[in-house]
């Protein structure tokens, strides 16, 4: 069985295909989208703060403060000229306008005796943009002074000025520390991704350890040498299963440190916090889950493989597994399902949960014995039905 | 010596509607199931060379794969040396050297790693198998490409390591199907003279082929397989006195037998 894990292997080493799916990609790949995703999101951002708005204000002769206001902010208000029947609607959407405020003509400090004046903004929200903002950061300190002005008349004190704003608060504590926060929203996600990429690793050894074996005309050799078919099964097995963790790992690793790189002086401190708080134990337990899963995994996927007839069929075969395995990762990531009860033995599912409470730092540990032990027997079964396979004419003579 | 008596395979048909009509009036497809080896019984003593031949479909494959153990035949008996091959397949493999012309090699592996990897296999130990494939590099003539990658191999190349992987434990019998099919003349030549030297050494050597100068030239037995049954079975000899030492004539003969067949020898 070594004997063949070692060839194998060795085989594996060699092919520039396989080298670039399980290490090249990861590597590379993830830093560059993460890189150029964090590059576009910033600098839209940025565009959106400091781009210069062009702008009307209608029923300026009422509020001629707030229309100095913002011609005094030249470096990011222009203002247009629109006639007075003009369609607002239309001159935004044909770009010639960002907005347009509208001012009524009650428009005065005494907001005692006018009562609350509407502002009308007219723009277009659909996509990134910070006009709503901007604008009413000229606008609220009109709006403060006018609520000073009027509180200055009502004669009233700071505390209540505070009360009559806001007469009751709530204030929120969060017994939650920051562990369990974090482990919500990052553990949910971080099966879902290890699952795809244990199985997007181990694919393309299993193609070739089966079908491209067929498809190269090797098979039928290596079926009449005296090596009993279940060493052959698990020679293959255990490469495709190695396969799909180094995939894995790499992947995971890749990810965190470009991950420290790229957040280099934003959150830094941050990440490490999070890192430092999944204790060594915890992680070493994910990777130890991840065994029998990649086990399941590689018994499907040779099995499927194995079947084929050619390359072609069986990736065509394992492009559908991987809905097969996104299902029950989703159900995990379902709010509700927890690794309580039942779930516990659902296989997929009961590991994508205790990752998620493995990082939230909430396990029960006596979960791990079902998780573990559904999980073993279902690899255990498919190996064997894999065996069982390799030993039908059938499906090694299509 | 080699001996096969009653071989039968019959293989589930998947799609009976798929079938062409050719297919169908095939006598050998009884409802679900396609008997593709119907009743073959053939033998081959120590130092003969056995060509076994019949028609496209006839079953030839199918026979070879069931006396290479990669298929399990429904009846009959193969016994090689007095070996029960289908009680023991691990010992028979032992004995069992076999090649075909669709025999790929691992594209990834030099030569010398695909022919070890199958010594290993066997198990037999490195200094064997180096000292077996130094022997058979020089014999082969091929030092030169020996320890390149196996994917850039000419089909000659190919053909060579195919041969020393198939020979590399030294078997006591050699099954050979069509090696020569799709091979140049190189290639080509570079089996038979292998063949040819089994046989000075003393190992049967049983093949199928469609060229019947290869068998005219090697063979000492001649098999003739039509429909998944033996229709001659006799020396090389025997079978060109069938029409005054015209092979392709014999051959047409002894298809001829079955009378019902007549049109598919058209066909050829």
């Amino acid at each position: 069985m070594w004997l063949i894990f070692k060839k194998e292997f060795k085989e594996l080493l060699r092919d520039r295909k396989t080298i670039i799916f399980m290490i090249g990609l990861p590597l590379l790949l993830f830093p560059a989208m993460f890189g150029v995703a964090f590059f576009f999101m910033s600098s839209a951002a940025d565009k959106a703060e400091n781009e210069v708005l062009k702008y009307a204000i209608v029923g300026e002769a009422f509020a001629p403060n707030i229309v100095q206001s913002f011609s005094d902010a030249s470096d990011k208000f222009e203002s247009v000229d629109i006639g007075d029947e003009a369609d607002y609607a239309k001159l935004i959407k044909n770009e010639t306008l960002d907005f347009v405020l509208v001012i009524p003509e009650t428009f005065n400090s005494d907001v005692l005796a006018s009562g609350q004046h509407s502002l009308e903004l007219y723009l277009n929200d659909a996509g990134l943009n910070k006009v709503v903002g901007r604008v009413s950061k000229i606008i609220d300190e009109y709006s403060n002074a006018f609520q000073k002005e009027a509180f200055t008349q009502l004669n009233l004190n700071e505390t209540q000025q505070t009360a009559l704003l806001k007469p009751i608060e709530i204030v929120k504590n969060n017994v939650a520390d920051d562990r369990e926060v974090w482990g919500e929203r990052l553990g949910g996600m971080l099966p879902y991704f290890i699952f795809i990429l244990c199985l997007q690793g181990a694919m393309a050894p299993a193609a070739d350890l089966g079908a491209g074996e067929k498809e190269r005309g090797t098979l039928e050799t290596l079926l009449i040498s005296p090596m009993d078919r279940y060493k052959l099964v698990l020679g293959k097995f255990v490469t495709i299963c190695m396969a799909g963790i180094i995939t894995a790992l790499i992947t995971v690793s890749s990810m965190a440190i470009w991950g420290l790189i790229l957040s280099q002086g934003m959150a830094v401190e941050f990440v490490v916090e999070v890192m430092s708080m999944i204790g060594i134990v915890d992680f070493i337990l994910i990777f130890l889950m991840l065994v029998p899963v990649v086990a399941v995994f590689a018994a499907v996927l040779l099995s499927l493989s194995i079947y084929a007839r050619s390359f072609k069929e069986a990736q065509s075969y394992m492009g559908s597994l991987i809905m097969v395995v996104i299902f029950p990762v989703l159900i995990a990531m379902m709010p509700g399902v927890e690794l309580k009860g039942g779930w516990v033995w659902v296989p997929l599912t009961n590991v994508a949960l205790a990752m998620k409470e493995l990082f939230k730092g909430t396990m029960d540990y006596f979960a791990l014995f079902g998780i573990f032990t559904s999980t073993a027997v279902i690899a255990v079964a498919l190996i064997m039905f894999c065996i069982h396979w390799f030993n039908k004419e059938k499906v090694l003579f299509r | 010596m080699i001996e096969i008596s009653g071989l039968a395979k019959r293989f589930e048909v998947e799609n009976p509607k798929k079938l062409s009509e050719q297919e169908k009036k095939d006598p050998r497809l009884k409802g679900r199931y396609f008997q593709s080896v119907r009743d073959v019984s053939f033998s081959c003593e120590k130092g003969q060379v056995l060509g076994l031949l019949g028609p496209n479909g006839a079953g030839k494959t199918t026979t070879l794969r069931m006396l290479s153990t990669a298929l399990r035949p429904d009846s009959g008996k193969v016994i090689i040396d007095g070996e029960d091959v289908l009680a023991n397949p691990n010992i028979a493999r032992k004995k069992i050297g076999f090649l075909s012309s669709s025999t790929g090699l691992y594209g990834r592996l030099s030569g010398r790693e695909n022919i070890s990897y199958f010594g290993e296999l066997h198990g037999l130990s490195k200094a064997i198998i180096n000292a077996r494939i130094e022997e058979m590099a020089d014999l082969l003539d091929m030092q030169h490409f020996l320890d390149r990658r196996a994917e850039n191999f000419s089909s000659g190349m190919k053909q060579k390591v195919s041969i020393a992987r198939a020979v590399i434990h030294d078997p006591a019998l050699v099954v050979l199907d069509e090696p020569t099919t799709g091979l140049d003349i190189m290639a080509t030549s570079t089996v038979m003279e292998f063949i040819q030297r089994l046989k000075d050494k003393g190992t049967p050597v049983i093949f199928s082929t469609h060229h019947l100068d290869e068998v005219q030239a090697l063979c000492d037995k001649v098999t003739v397989i039509n429909q998944g049954e033996t229709v001659f079975n006799d020396s090389l000899e025997a079978f060109s006195a069938l029409s005054g030492g015209h092979m392709h004539q014999s051959f047409l003969k002894t298809l001829s037998l079955d009378v019902e067949e007549k049109s598919n020898v058209v066909n050829l």
